[in-house]
């Protein structure tokens, strides 16, 4: 879905001056705390994106989100740790492990019905959770691991990038976050994206039109453990811990609010939604249990009034516009 | 091995099975009715483990009182909830049903823990430290109340679905609603009962436990998640496979916590269900699958 009431160049120029934006704000402030709230914009909405893809497009409520993103932060902290991997290798296996995993979980729920899949990847991120409290052995059990190396990234043409100040992270992770959304984009503004709406709007239909509905839904959760495993990968080496609390259901419940504000299926909702999301509790400072009663009521609210979120409403007004009759009795477009 | 030690073990379980069926037995009633899953299912245990807390604490009722007040309770909760929440449902949408639910576990939950805190409260009655003894096998006495109320709710909600004409009625819409309206059931009373008779079980559950377990805000989410496990296992929507699941649960878990380390005993239901899924996806007793 394009950026709502605009044409495509329009479109273009406003994406291009975020992102110039985006990536302009350390040279104008090296102030932690903004560039911190930054990083966290990057991992979220990557989550956010995802679940987008998961639920919003092919239409299948995903509570795996947190795991993928854990599973990939463990397994990069692991292997930079313990087997003295480069942080790209690290983080790309912890990418790779995280697809291989919604595979799994897709495939053997998705056997059943979108209902069993919900259960399912709910239940296995509570899983994630035990096994990293529990495994002392693999995972150190509740106290994580604490100290994570600084990481160094060896770039094309022989630099050697030391991620020390939070301005490093920032940019490598908004930079992956853009790439990211790219991708996501690409995806649902395309064939595929066509196809998996299809799948959401109705499922047998799309399949008697030789749509091979299990496959789409595979793509898009694999796709969307990929970008999540990525992403807790790079995150946890800002955070320099990686303990089971990075399982909490509080991440959960954030990334569907987003997705539920945003609008399910909308690209650009979604987005500015993780936005205002990330920076709005922070800069009004409430406690996290009444942030996450606030949460809760939004989302009853929103499911009673307001299904399609900000996105849909958006989608509305402009159909609406379409559908007005014309004054002048032109043909319309 | 010691054959009380086993008998012990299976004991515990049995135990610990029954109050997982009144949890899993609701909300496999509330889903095969409404197609919703509730996720605030575990709020309603935990609310009923405050309000006995409470009760007891503050003005001193006894265990049985508190069991019918609780109960009470958690059922005129449940047709608020129907009626206040998922009447706005009707049928469509499983997913906006889902995520009403966990918006109101949200709100019940951290609500509770900004109200109460986290901090974990004993329930002391006078049940609390003695014990029946039956041989080598010992068995507290608060336990084995909670057994005594779990199967006569399983007799008591055998009884309403299988003999009275509203039960009928209900399974009935759980089969095949539409065929359920054409001859003339109301679906909406027949929700309705549905959602509180599976609160009140899931509040008798908390009351029911408040003396064994510590009392606190988020005992309810741990618990509710191994009862979604328990109800794949069982077959969506079926209840006494439900029932079944349960106490098998309970039993292997507590066999297993006497052999394994404790961190595999957590993660048992959901490996069950997990292996479940894969060999048989309409649950060990399915009863085909419908949805």
């Amino acid at each position: 879905m394009s950026v709502a009431l605009m044409s495509g160049r329009r479109q273009a120029v406003v994406v291009a001056a975020g992102v110039i934006a985006l990536l302009a704000v350390p040279r104008f402030t090296d102030n932690e705390y903004i560039l911190t709230l930054g990083i966290s914009f990057a991992a979220m909405s990557v989550l956010a994106g995802g679940l987008n893809m998961v639920y919003g497009y092919v239409g299948l409520l995903s509570f795996a989100q947190v795991g993928f993103f854990g599973i990939g932060a463990y397994t990069a902290a692991l292997l930079v740790v313990d087997r003295g991997w480069s942080l790209w290798t690290g983080v790309i296996a912890g990418g790779g492990l995280a697809t291989l995993v919604g595979l799994v979980i897709g495939y053997s729920s998705l056997r059943l019905s979108r209902h069993a899949f919900a259960i399912v990847s709910l239940s296995f991120a509570l899983l994630c959770m035990i096994v990293a409290r529990d495994w002392v052995e693999l995972t150190r059990g509740a106290m994580g691991i604490p100290g994570l190396p600084t990481p160094v990234l060896d770039l094309p043409g022989g630099v050697r990038w030391r991620l020390v100040r939070a301005a490093d992270f920032y940019y490598l992770l908004i930079g992956f976050a853009l790439l990211a959304h790219g991708l996501i984009y690409l995806v649902v503004t395309s064939r595929l994206g066509r196809a998996m709406r299809a799948i959401k709007l109705n499922e047998p239909l799309a399949q008697s039109q030789g749509v091979n509905a299990l496959a789409y839904k595979l793509l898009a959760i694999a796709l969307s453990a990929l970008l999540a495993g990525i992403a807790g990968g790079l995150f946890v080496f800002h955070l320099t811990i990686v303990d089971p609390s990075i399982f909490d259901f509080y991440y959960t419940e954030t990334t569907l609010i987003m997705v539920i504000i945003g609008g399910p299926g909308s690209f650009w909702g979604v987005l500015a939604s993780s936005a205002v999301l990330t920076v709005l509790p922070d800069m009004l400072r409430f406690t996290t249990d009444l942030r996450m009663v606030l949460y809760g009521v939004v989302l009853i609210v929103a499911m009673m009034v307001f299904p399609g979120g900000l996105g849909g409403w958006l989608h509305r007004r402009r159909v609406a516009r379409w559908r007005r009759p014309r004054p002048t009795g032109a043909p319309s477009p | 091995m010691d054959p009380s030690f086993l008998a012990q073990l299976l004991l515990n379980g049995i135990v610990i099975g029954v109050i997982y069926a009144l949890i899993a037995m609701g909300l496999s009633l509330i889903f095969g009715v409404l197609e919703i899953v509730n996720f605030a299912h575990g709020e309603f245990y935990m609310l009923g483990a405050m309000l006995a807390y409470f009760l007891t604490a503050q003005w001193g009722f006894g265990y049985w009182p508190i069991i019918l007040i609780v109960t009470i309770v958690a059922l005129a909760l449940g047709y608020v909830l129907y009626e206040g929440l998922l009447l706005s449902m009707h049928g469509e949408g499983f997913e906006r049903s889902i995520l009403l639910t966990l918006g109101l576990s949200m709100v019940l939950q951290n609500g509770a823990v900004f109200l109460f805190t986290t901090t974990p409260r004993m329930l002391e009655t006078g049940l609390s430290y003695s014990n029946l003894v039956v041989g080598d096998l010992r068995l507290p006495v608060a336990r084995a109340f909670a057994l005594g109320l779990g199967l006569a709710a399983f007799a008591a909600l055998y009884l309403i679905l299988y003999r009275t004409r509203i039960g009928k009625a209900m399974r009935g819409v759980a089969q095949n609603r539409e065929a359920a309206l054409m001859v003339g059931i109301d679906p909406r009373a027949v929700s309705r009962l549905a959602v509180a008779v599976g609160i009140g079980l899931s509040g008798l559950a908390g009351a029911a436990l408040a003396p064994v377990y510590a009392v606190h805000p988020l005992m309810g989410f741990s618990f509710v998640f191994k009862a979604f496990a328990i109800i794949i296992i069982g077959g969506l929507g079926n209840i006494s496979g439900a029932a079944i699941a349960a106490i098998m649960l309970g039993v292997l878990e507590s066999l297993a916590g006497g052999f394994l380390p404790l961190a595999l005993v957590d993660a048992l239901a959901f490996v069950c269900m997990i292996a479940v899924l894969l060999l048989r996806p309409q649950g060990l007793f399915g009863r085909g699958v419908r949805v």
